[in-house]
């Protein structure tokens, strides 16, 4: 059998029905050296307190569900080693969220942000399927295919100072979402984003903290975005720069 | 749709918590308070040096009083707190500019014009900005 190391974990946990507010509860984990603190909040679930509750699936850093606070910085906890912590671990759901129950925490702003921004492909005229494809070349790929790489983990907005100190603002991956389509060689949409990018709570908003590239686990860094989509809406605003839509 | 259009949590919900260590408690946070915080010091400046040119367009005797009143120990005190606050503002922008560039996975895309046209851009705005301060309190309309 592989050896295990005994690990405290400190997890805050909010069950609505009997908590009037969070408090942190604290387990003992026998975890193997391969371990990352995924598995420890399901070998908690499976074997001490089947009560808990959190959010997980591909265990891959791909799909950005398991996003948590482990130990006050936003990270995916399939992608968090234990081996790489000393003493107890603490985890807590993401901040600037509001706890539905335990790790779980309410994304439905998050969700309205990113849809504000129409993050999809807008055409002036659709082309009929028979015509095929529309076609990009890989040098207009790579002008937007970093910030593609986005998997709405939400970590940036756990991260981000602005969004703690002003809930409405836009966010990090909304940003760095509509900026990658504005790029896109395909998209006709620019005009149609910029009323939701730039109005109070848009990019604007954003000073600079940097944090939401700090925590990102795809590095799309989502500050660079936000900097370039401020400089091109602010030329766009004075005509400089024309606007790539229909709208 | 409006981002700001999102309703209350459909289920009883705990309050968002802050990020850990925010605003003070963490120093990367810290920095970043302290940086937000330099535009207080810098509208501080921003008024003194308004106030100078129009000291200047009022004639000789207004502004020596003005340069006399900057003489005094606690404008140079309140000039010295807008200097380096100035400096640390500069200094984390290059900082944290520097940091955003390095490391990352893929290409950096490329800017909407190229760059020495996009500099031209704020550089004129601001040079117009201060030829109308200038206009205006200097006394010529």
């Amino acid at each position: 059998m592989a050896e295990t190391r005994m690990v405290k974990f400190e997890v805050l946990r909010f069950r609505p029905e009997s908590d009037k507010e969070p408090v942190f509860e604290t387990y003992e984990v026998p975890c193997m050296e391969d371990w990352v603190v995924l598995d420890a909040l399901n070998a908690i679930k499976d074997d001490i307190d089947p009560t808990l509750s959190h959010r997980w699936s591909c265990r891959m850093g791909v799909c950005g569900s398991c996003g948590m606070l482990v130990n006050g910085r936003p990270i995916l906890t399939c992608a968090a080693f234990v081996r790489d912590y000393q003493g107890t671990i603490r985890v807590e759901p993401l901040s600037n969220f509001p706890i539905v129950r335990d790790l779980v925490v309410d994304l439905e702003s998050f969700i309205h942000k990113i849809k504000s921004v129409k993050p999809w492909i807008i055409r002036k005229i659709e082309k009929d399927v028979a015509e095929g494809e529309y076609r990009q070349s890989p040098e207009q790929l790579e002008e937007f295919k970093q910030y593609s790489m986005c998997i709405n983990c939400a970590l940036c907005y756990a991260a981000c100072p602005v969004l703690a100190a002003e809930p409405e603002f836009l966010g990090p991956a909304a940003i760095a979402l509509a900026h990658r389509y504005n790029l896109d060689s395909r998209d006709e949409g620019n005009a149609s984003r910029f009323d939701a990018l730039n109005d109070g709570d848009g990019l604007w908003g954003c000073s600079y903290a940097n944090e939401c590239s700090q925590v990102c686990p795809k590095h799309v860094d989502p500050a660079m975005a936000i900097q370039q989509a401020k400089l091109t809406d602010a030329l766009q605003f004075v005509h400089v720069l024309p606007k790539k839509s229909f709208t | 749709m409006s981002a700001k259009h999102f309703g209350p949590p459909k289920t009883p919900c705990a309050p968002a918590r802050k990020p850990s260590g925010f605003p003070l408690g963490w120093y990367r946070y810290r920095n970043y308070t302290i940086f937000a915080a330099t535009c207080i010091p810098m509208a501080i400046a921003a008024v003194e040096l308004i106030v100078g040119i129009r000291a200047l367009g009022k004639g000789e005797a207004a502004w020596d009083a003005w340069l006399a009143s900057l003489a005094t120990g606690p404008m140079r005190a309140l000039n010295i707190v807008c200097l380096l606050f100035a400096i640390y503002f500069a200094f984390r922008f290059g900082w944290v500019g520097r940091k955003i560039a390095a490391g990352r996975i893929g290409p950096v895309p490329k800017p909407p014009l190229p760059m020495p046209i996009l500099g031209v851009a704020p550089l004129g705005g601001f040079a117009t900005l201060w030829l109308i301060l200038f206009i205006i309190l200097g006394g010529f309309v």
